[in-house]
């Protein structure tokens, strides 16, 4: 009973935090602020919404 | 061939704490002794075989718009297991690294390893890197402990993780009015990390010279070519 | 009680600071410390996400993660619950505020995997901080890191006009500007 909760805790957590990521994503950027990038070349911080890497195209099958 | 040279690459040219300044939290923190240093490198190597193998099991499977979310997920679970593993099995070693091992879910090597490598390579390249990167976190984190213990208190000892009291190594070389107990404290951690940091740039930028100087001179024999050829033509005209 | 929280307050901001005892957010440290104006801004938006990640966390731990007795899922429900309160707040700034995104939206996404978000979070309970406490010490752990990080940006951008040995430029010298400074600071230890 306890695991059967921890996993349906589990799954509420990510999914939240999934749908939530996907919203953030297609909320288009206010007028002015396309732009905006923090001087961070010395982070290759991949979490951060901010790194290149979350707007990469599918690459084409090599 | 290929595959070697890879592995090889993150050890030294491109490690990824002093090359390429990934994962410097737990690398300034955990570096007191060579002890944790150990402990702290096998967890890192451990989790990032096993997430780089995962992720690239999934990666023609994860949407490609959320994947970074679900590399995420799978760390953070991967990292939970780890800890419970050495909670149970190197209790000593949980206390001395403390916050730093549920800390490796946000080590930027990992999600950096996932994203850059993982996701685009087949199981057993992915497998390869992550151990090739391990080892070079470890190297780093070994390095510099071993700079560190030394300073601060004159030797360096190294026990079994599994029972602390079984002593593997030990040894003590500066004697004790000698000994500078900075090392041991944040401060000495910020240089020692400075210090290694300039000697791989230094390394680098030798190696940035050398293909620089060796590629002038290619150009200078080239050019030197080009012109005897051009007056050999000349003179073949004049001959005519 | 107020003489302790006050303790607490001024140990987590200068004695056991975030970035210069305890080696945390080095990421943003070093990435996001080369202009003052944008050190102001991340700080700013560490103490705002650590603020409401705490009480998020620490409300979730003791009032569902307990009562199930599942406190083993405490990591991850952790860094989910950072991860997620990061996309709402950017998303809630974009919608919200065009002008307060413009100056801090950058910043918001670098702290997803912060590690002083999640040692803070986590620090609150393997601590046994109660609610006040818990309160005092996320205000002061990012206060004090965001303290830290407009210091070293300052000195940093002095640092750019200066001379400095090959192998020493860019981050090597930084972290020797650190060095110095955590030898500052822990002068400071003697307050409490």
């Amino acid at each position: 009973m306890k695991t059967i909760l921890a996993i349906l805790f589990f799954l509420v957590m990510v999914s939240l935090y999934i749908v939530l990521y996907l919203m953030n994503k297609r909320t288009p950027l206010p007028e002015g602020c396309e732009n905006l990038k923090a001087d961070c070349e010395g982070c290759h911080d991949y979490s951060c919404t901010n790194n290149p890497a979350h707007y990469r195209k599918k690459e084409t099958d090599q | 061939m290929n595959r070697w040279k890879n592995f090889k690459a993150g050890l030294i040219k491109d490690n990824p704490v002093f090359s390429l300044y990934l994962g410097i939290c737990s690398t300034l923190a955990i570096t007191t002794t060579v002890n944790n240093a150990i402990g702290m490198g096998a967890a890192v190597i451990m989790v990032l075989i096993l997430s780089n193998v995962i992720i690239s099991c999934i990666r023609k499977i994860t949407p490609d718009e959320i994947r970074i979310p679900v590399y995420i997920v799978i760390i953070a679970s991967l990292v939970t297991i780890i800890q419970m593993l050495i909670q149970a099995f190197a209790p000593s070693l949980n206390d001395s690294l403390g916050v730093f091992i549920p800390l490796i879910v946000v080590n930027c090597i990992i999600l950096g390893r996932a994203e850059a490598f993982a996701s685009k390579n087949n199981v057993l390249d992915s497998a390869i890197d992550g151990l090739g990167m391990g080892l070079g976190y470890t190297l780093a984190v070994v390095v510099m402990s071993f700079l560190r213990e030394l300073l601060a208190t004159g030797g360096c000892t190294i026990t079994n993780p599994f029972n602390v009291s079984q002593v593997l190594f030990s040894f003590s070389i500066i004697p004790e009015e000698y000994t500078i107990s900075m090392f041991g404290s944040s401060v000495g951690a910020f240089v020692t990390f400075a210090i290694l940091a300039a000697v791989v740039a230094l390394m680098k930028n030798k190696e940035a010279d050398h293909i620089a100087l060796e590629e002038k001179e290619a150009k200078k024999k080239e050019m030197e070519a080009k012109k005897a050829a051009a007056l050999e033509a000349k003179k073949g005209a004049k001959a005519v | 009680m107020i003489r302790e929280l006050c303790t607490l307050l001024v140990t987590s901001v200068l004695i056991n600071n975030a970035i210069l005892n305890q080696f945390l957010g080095m990421c943003p440290f070093m990435g996001v410390s080369k202009k003052r104006n944008s050190a102001l801004g991340m700080g700013v938006a560490v103490v705002f996400v650590i603020v409401v990640a705490s009480i998020v966390t620490y409300a979730l731990y003791y009032l569902v993660l307990v009562p199930l007795h599942i406190e083993y899922m405490k990591l991850i429900t952790f860094i989910l619950v950072i991860a997620s309160l990061v996309q709402l707040c950017e998303m809630f700034i974009k919608k919200t505020s065009p002008s307060l995104y413009k100056s801090l939206g950058v910043y918001l996404p670098l702290i997803t995997t912060n590690c002083v978000v999640l040692n803070c979070c986590l620090a609150n309970i393997s601590n046994g901080y109660g609610i006040a406490q818990m309160l005092v010490y996320s205000i002061g752990t990012p206060l004090g890191f965001a303290l830290v990080l407009y210091i070293f940006s300052s000195i940093r951008e002095r640092l750019e006009t200066s001379e400095v040995p090959r192998s020493f430029l860019g981050n090597p010298i930084a972290l020797i500007v650190a060095a110095i400074m955590a030898m500052a600071f822990s002068g400071l230890a003697g307050i409490v």
